[in-house]
Formats: structure tokens, C-alpha cells, sequence
């Protein structure tokens, strides 16, 4: 194949993003996507399966298990433009009839594969709460001044390009790309140095400070992997 | 903060991220437990080079989001859906929002540094096309740094992805992709064979179909006989021929099911994919609450109730705990064994943005156990949906009769507001700006008190019954606050001491009571009797 699979995965969490953003998929499907993609590829060889009809079809999985419902139809035609940039649009004929058949029963597939475990709890509910409590800490100007939350959100939003989602509890990845972003624009929470309990306890009672470190290495590998994909 | 003495290399990407040995080849049964994938994990060498990246980072980073841009649309989406009462950061991010596709944040990742620009890209503020991107990179490194203010907006357009805007796909996978999505279809029946051989799964040779039990929007269910444990069994057959391919309800209901173990929910035992269809094996009891309130004449024990209650309770507060809702309450989903242990069923109806009235089945939807909420239009969803159902079924067992049962919307909420007092702002805030309740412009009814319609409840039964029927579902009693009710002092301590897989029925002094209404044994056994003959 002459590409490694983290980079092939990569790309195809690209492709995933952008088909999403031309469905209107919402941050949770699009989160739920991409872990079960992972996961399906975690135990399947990238070379039995084409990672590009699971990825979209991970996007009409996601679907329906967020209940935001996506037609087969627009899943087809957007995931079809979004990697034939140069062909016309898809039209009603073999390849459109193929490609329909085709998604739901690889549905099937990846759920059988995935015994069925489709739900599940991403970051974005605790990093969402987490800076709410940050902006409180925070004076308002400073907090107002720099970009801290959606830094963390986009943060999260770029990790799903790689398995970091996998590896680490929810509430561990949130704390971590919050520090991610507070460091990226040195920015300290105030008082901190003072105080008993570091933030990142107070959100998260088992999280530590190598273990955050080990996290932000994770996710700016995917950084990294981006230039030369 | 890291240190500035680790200057330690990151490990190649390659390195960091180990490939996964591919286990597809071991045959597992469906119902053995999947190990999470992507652990392990070679992150063990580093420990350092922190810093360095974060230099990086910031560099890229502070490209785009250096104007401190709010939180977009997505996350203030997510705070409403979270119920935050402070918005005031999706508010501003609404009102600084111009564009339409203000979606996550961007980090903008350069290549070596450089922000990609597409000179076209100002022009295509509303375009829906992600522009590709040019490759004149070394062009624009001076203009984009010179010309970064002004070009923010566009940046902004064009950095709708958080990763670089330019997928431009190289040559060689668009070749391979038009043979993967072939035309015939090949890849999917492929895999679809190969899935079916490497994955021991339930078969359906293991069970025996024995009669149709009922009909629902998506799926039969058979009653049936394991030939594994000799044990009957219910087959939910749900049908796939629909274009859609599985539905959302059931992949929901499995996936849902699968982590739910206690005492009063339904067992799922087996899951069987064929063809054309896809059957969900449970644990079979013999009736539904519904039909157990038809055979004793609707007079039930109240020692019975409050069984059947705490039961259901229990059942309800394990999912609450779990953020997993039932949102379809309703006598024919509490399925009931011989001994009397009651368990929920039928999980994972979708989150329905109106009402729905009919099924695809053109079968009527029961409004019975809907809150008014819920039927003024509310599509909040929140534990508190299914605390009303529950008040309904308490009173229906309680008093033999269903407390609303309205045919439709309106008629529920008249049925509702007739015996409970038309909602004023005190008892269901912002009504009066509920443009739904307006439309109705329902009387203004003062309501009864609970006493002169549930007669057979003494003052701790009307007590819960009032907390489960409250118009605010903030202030409605949640499972957990329910089971903890004096009402319930009867059953004794022991019965809240339980493991979450253990019965009620094993505390002593626990059994239940005979119904009142229930009919003489010889036509009790006679009706036995009959059912068995047209099961054989």
C-alpha cells in the first residue's frame, strides 16, 4: 500500500470531516463517527475493507445512533462529490443503485463488528462544563481576550484524526485539551500556583500531570502527521 | 507546565501509534464482551518534547483564533442541549456568528507553517464547495502574514474543516476508490460474506419459532424456545428490507440494551443477523402490565402496587443513572413473570421532534403516558419525560382505569388540564408563552384534588402521586427521590440494600398478595388452558 495506516486513517478522517460538514452533521454524530471507525479498524485489517465506504457509512451509523438522521441519498451524493471532486455529481444509475445497497449493508457489518456497542460518551459534554467553570475562575477580560474555548473545542474536534479518542476516558481528554490551549496562549489559571487542588484535579479526581502530558504528546502527533500527509 | 529540559524527540508518528494486530479472524459469539480497541498503546519511550510542540501549536494556532472568536454554534447547540442556564457565551457567539458555516473553530494547520491560501477564496463567502486549494505555496507566504487581518473573514470560510481545506485526493486513490465503491456492489458482498464466517454469531438454527406474540412499527415478536438452554425465549424479528437499511430505534435499543444488566430491565440474550432480517433474543415473561391489570379485572392488590412501583422505579432509577431514557412508558412495556418480577422493555424509541400519531404500520400511538410538556411541544429530553408516564401507570394500577386517555393531542392535554387545573406560570413556567398552549386556548380549569379520583389511595400513595404529576419537570420527583418515598416504608429496609442484578422477591416478607378482582382459579385455569393448546 506504501502508506502507513495511522496516515491513511488520517485521511479518511478528513474526507469524514468535510462530507460531514456538507450534511450539517452536528459535533456528537460527527465525534461518534470517527470512533466508530476507529474501533471497526482496531480490529479489522485496513486491507480487507475499503476505510473510505466505512468511514461514510460510520457517518450514517453515527446518524442514527445520535438521532440526527441523515438520508441514504445525501450520505451517497455528498460522500461521492466529496471524493470525486472533479467528476460530475453522482446521477441515478449503477454506481448510485451499487453505492446505496452498499451502505446499509455495511451498517450491518460494522455493528456486527462492533457487537452492536454504537453509543457512546465523548468529551464534549465534560469539556463543555469544564470551561464553563474555567470562565468563571477566569477575570472576565482576560477570559474574553483569548480564545481558550474554542481552542479546546477545535482541539477535540482535530484529535478524532487519530485513536487518542480510544486511548483515554473522556474527562482525562477534555482536561487535556483545555491545558493544551491554556499553554498555547500562556495562559495560566490564576491562583493555581496556590492553590492545593491544580484545576485539573478539581475536574477530574484521577487525572495527573503525566498523564495529561502523555495526552497533549498524543494529540500533537496527529499535528505533526498533518504536514506530511 | 513541562519542562524546558525535555527536549526529547516525539517518536515518529508511526511509532507512537501502533498498528493493530488485526483480530478479525477469531470466531466470537455475539454476545462476548468487545475489548476496547486502541488501547495498549507505545507511548512508552518520551515523556518529554512537550514544549517544543506547544511552540508549534501556538504558532498555528494563533493564525485564526487570535481575534478571540466566541464559541460557535455547535457548542452553544451543546449548551442548550445540556440545559445550561448561562448562555452567555452561545449568545454572543450568536450574535458574532455571520456566517452561516461558523462550524468548529478551525485550527488552522499550515503546511511548514504557511496558512494555504486560495486567492478565490473572499468570493465564496456562502459557497458550499470547500475551494481546493492551490499549491502555489510559496507565493503567498508574505501576503498571507501581511494581509492576515483582512483576511480573516475568508479565513474563516475557507478553514470550515479544522484540517486544512485542500483535500485534493491524489490521483491513484481515486482510482482505487472507483474499484472499492464498485458499481456491482462487489466490495459489500464481500465482506458481508467474509463478516458472516468470521464471526460465530447467534444462529437462528439455535431457536425454535413457536407463535406470534404482537406486531410492532418495526419488528414481530415470536415467542420461542432456546434449543442452547431449553429455555423460552421472545424474538424481536426485525425486518431490513426497508431502503434504510437497519432502524434507528433498533440499532438504538441494542446498543442501549446491551449495557443495561438489573434485576427489572429485560434480558437480551442473543442477537441474530440474517439476510433479511435481524432478531433480538430476550428472556420471555409471560405477560405485560396491561394484560395482567385484564385478568384480575383491574382490581389489583395495593400491596401488589406498590411492588409493581418500587420495581419499576428501581428498573428506571439504573437507566436514569446511566443517562439512558426509556421515553415510551406504557403498561404493555413492563413485561411481567409468574413470580411477579416486573422488567422494562422495548427501549429506544427515537427522540421524536413532534409527536408522531400514527406508525408506518398506521398504528395509533398512545398519548396516554406523554408529560404536557412533551405534548406542547417541549423537545427537551431529560429523565424527568419518563417520571410522568410512571405517575399515569401508578394511578392506572392504583385505580383500575387509565388516568388520561385521550385520542388525541389536544384531547390528552384537555383530559390533563381538566383533572390537574389548567397550568398557570406558577405551576409550569413560561407558559404563557408556549405558542402551542395559546393556540389551544384551553379553559381555565382549577382542577380536582387527587383524593376524589384515586379513593383507594391513603396519603403517602397521593403524596408520590402528586410528585410524579407535576407540569415543571424540573420539580418532578426523579426514580431515586421515588424509591426513597414513605410510601414505600411497608416493603421494609432490606428491599434498597439490593445488588442491582438481585429481585426484590428475595427480601423475606415480600410476595405477592392476591389480587381482589382476580377471576375464580377454574376459569383462571380453564383460560390457562386454552392458551397452551394454541401454543401446541
Amino acid at each position: 500500500m506504501g502508506e502507513s495506516e495511522p496516515r491513511v486513517h488520517f485521511r479518511v478522517i478528513r474526507f469524514m470531516h468535510e462530507a460531514g460538514l456538507r450534511l450539517h452533521v452536528g459535533s456528537i454524530p460527527m465525534a461518534t463517527a470517527c470512533v466508530v471507525y476507529h474501533k471497526f479498524f482496531c480490529d479489522y485489517s485496513i486491507n480487507d475493507y475499503d476505510p473510505y465506504l466505512i468511514g461514510s457509512t460510520a457517518l450514517y451509523l453515527a446518524g442514527k445512533v445520535e438521532e440526527q438522521h441523515l438520508k441514504l441519498r445525501d450520505i451517497v451524493n455528498v460522500c461521492y462529490k466529496t471524493l470525486h471532486r472533479r467528476k460530475p455529481a453522482l446521477e441515478i444509475g449503477e454506481t448510485f443503485n451499487a453505492l446505496h445497497e452498499s451502505i446499509p449493508s455495511c451498517e450491518l457489518l460494522i455493528s456486527r463488528c462492533l457487537r452492536f456497542k454504537v453509543v457512546f460518551v465523548h468529551p464534549h459534554k465534560h469539556l463543555l462544563h469544564y470551561l464553563k467553570s474555567l470562565e468563571s475562575w477566569f477575570p472576565r477580560d482576560e477570559w474574553a481576550g483569548v480564545p481558550i474555548a474554542s481552542t479546546a473545542w477545535s482541539l477535540l474536534k482535530d484529535s478524532y484524526h487519530s485513536r487518542v479518542c480510544l486511548k483515554y476516558p473522556p474527562q482525562h481528554l477534555a482536561v487535556a485539551v483545555i491545558y493544551l490551549a491554556l499553554l498555547s496562549y500562556g495562559r495560566e489559571v490564576p491562583y493555581n500556583k496556590y492553590a492545593d487542588t491544580p484545576w485539573w484535579k478539581a475536574f477530574c479526581d484521577d487525572i495527573t500531570l503525566p498523564i495529561i502530558h502523555t495526552i497533549i504528546k498524543d494529540i500533537t502527533t496527529t499535528y505533526e502527521m498533518e504536514i506530511t500527509v | 507546565m513541562p519542562s524546558v529540559a525535555q527536549k526529547q524527540q516525539l517518536q515518529q508518528p508511526e511509532a507512537a501509534r501502533p498498528m493493530h494486530e488485526s483480530r478479525g479472524t477469531t470466531p466470537r459469539s455475539s454476545m462476548e464482551e468487545l475489548g476496547v480497541g486502541g488501547g495498549g498503546g507505545g507511548l512508552g519511550g518520551g515523556g518529554g518534547g512537550v514544549s517544543g510542540m506547544i511552540k508549534k501549536m501556538k504558532r498555528r494556532l494563533s493564525w485564526t483564533i487570535k481575534g478571540g472568536r466566541p464559541l460557535d454554534e455547535s457548542l452553544s447547540e451543546l449548551a442548550e442541549h445540556l440545559t445550561i442556564e448561562d448562555t452567555s457565551n452561545s449568545n454572543d457567539a450568536t450574535n458574532t456568528m455571520t456566517l452561516n458555516y461558523g462550524r468548529p473553530m478551525s485550527v488552522p494547520l499550515t503546511h511548514n507553517g504557511v496558512v494555504h491560501e486560495n486567492p478565490r477564496i473572499g468570493l465564496d463567502g456562502e459557497g458550499e464547495e470547500v475551494p481546493g486549494t492551490t499549491d502555489e505555496k510559496g507565493d503567498v507566504i508574505s501576503t498571507v502574514r501581511m494581509r492576515n487581518r483582512q483576511r480573516r473573514l475568508s479565513e474563516e470560510v475557507t478553514k470550515r474543516l479544522s484540517l486544512p481545506a485542500d483535500i485534493r485526493l491524489p490521483e491513484n486513490f481515486l482510482a482505487r476508490s472507483t474499484i472499492s465503491l464498485s458499481p456491482d456492489g462487489q466490495l459489500s458482498r464481500r465482506s458481508r460474506r467474509k463478516s458472516l464466517s468470521e464471526i460465530g454469531f447467534g444462529k437462528i438454527e439455535s431457536y425454535t419459532k413457536l407463535d406470534k406474540l404482537g406486531e410492532g412499527t418495526y419488528a414481530t415478536v415470536f415467542k420461542g424456545k432456546s434449543r442452547l438452554t431449553d429455555s423460552l425465549v421472545a424474538l424481536k424479528e426485525i425486518r431490513l428490507e426497508h431502503e434504510e437499511g437497519a432502524p434507528c430505534t433498533a440499532i438504538r435499543e441494542v446498543s442501549l440494551l446491551r449495557d443495561l444488566k438489573h434485576a427489572n430491565i429485560v434480558t437480551l440474550h442473543d442477537i441474530i443477523h440474517t439476510d433479511k432480517s435481524l432478531t433480538l433474543v430476550f428472556e420471555y415473561l409471560e405477560k405485560d402490565l396491561k394484560q395482567y391489570m385484564d385478568d384480575c379485572g383491574n382490581i389489583m392488590s395495593m400491596t401488589n402496587v406498590k411492588i409493581f412501583l418500587f420495581q419499576l422505579l428501581r428498573g428506571l432509577n439504573y437507566c436514569h443513572k446511566r443517562r439512558v431514557l426509556h421515553r415510551d412508558l406504557k403498561p404493555q412495556n413492563l413485561l411481567i413473570n409468574e413470580r411477579g418480577e416486573l422488567k422494562l422493555a422495548d427501549f429506544g424509541l427515537a427522540r421524536a421532534k413532534s409527536i408522531p400519531t400514527k406508525t408506518y404500520s398506521n398504528e395509533v400511538v398512545t398519548l396516554w403516558y406523554r408529560p404536557p410538556d412533551v405534548l406542547l411541544g417541549s423537545t427537551e429530553y431529560s429523565t424527568p419525560i419518563d417520571m410522568w408516564g410512571v405517575g399515569c401507570i401508578f394511578y392506572e394500577m392504583a385505580c383500575g382505569r387509565p388516568l388520561f386517555p385521550g385520542s388525541t393531542v389536544e384531547d390528552e392535554l384537555h383530559l390533563i388540564f381538566k383533572t390537574l387545573g389548567t397550568p398557570t406560570e406558577d405551576s409550569l413556567p413560561s407558559i404563557s408563552r408556549n405558542q402551542d398552549f395559546l393556540a389551544y386556548n384551553f379553559p381555565h380549569y382549577q382542577g380536582e384534588a387527587l383524593i376524589t379520583i384515586a379513593p383507594r389511595l391513603d396519603s403517602d400513595g397521593l403524596d408520590l402521586l402528586a410528585k410524579f404529576l407535576k407540569y415543571n419537570a424540573k420539580i418532578r420527583v426523579s426514580a431515586a427521590d421515588g424509591l426513597k418515598h414513605s410510601f414505600f416504608n411497608s416493603l421494609g429496609p432490606g428491599v434498597h440494600m439490593l445488588p442491582d442484578t438481585v429481585s426484590v422477591f428475595t427480601v423475606s416478607g415480600i410476595s405477592l398478595h392476591r389480587d381482589p378482582g382476580i377471576r375464580s382459579s377454574a376459569v383462571a385455569s380453564a383460560g390457562k388452558l386454552r392458551r397452551q393448546s394454541m401454543l401446541f
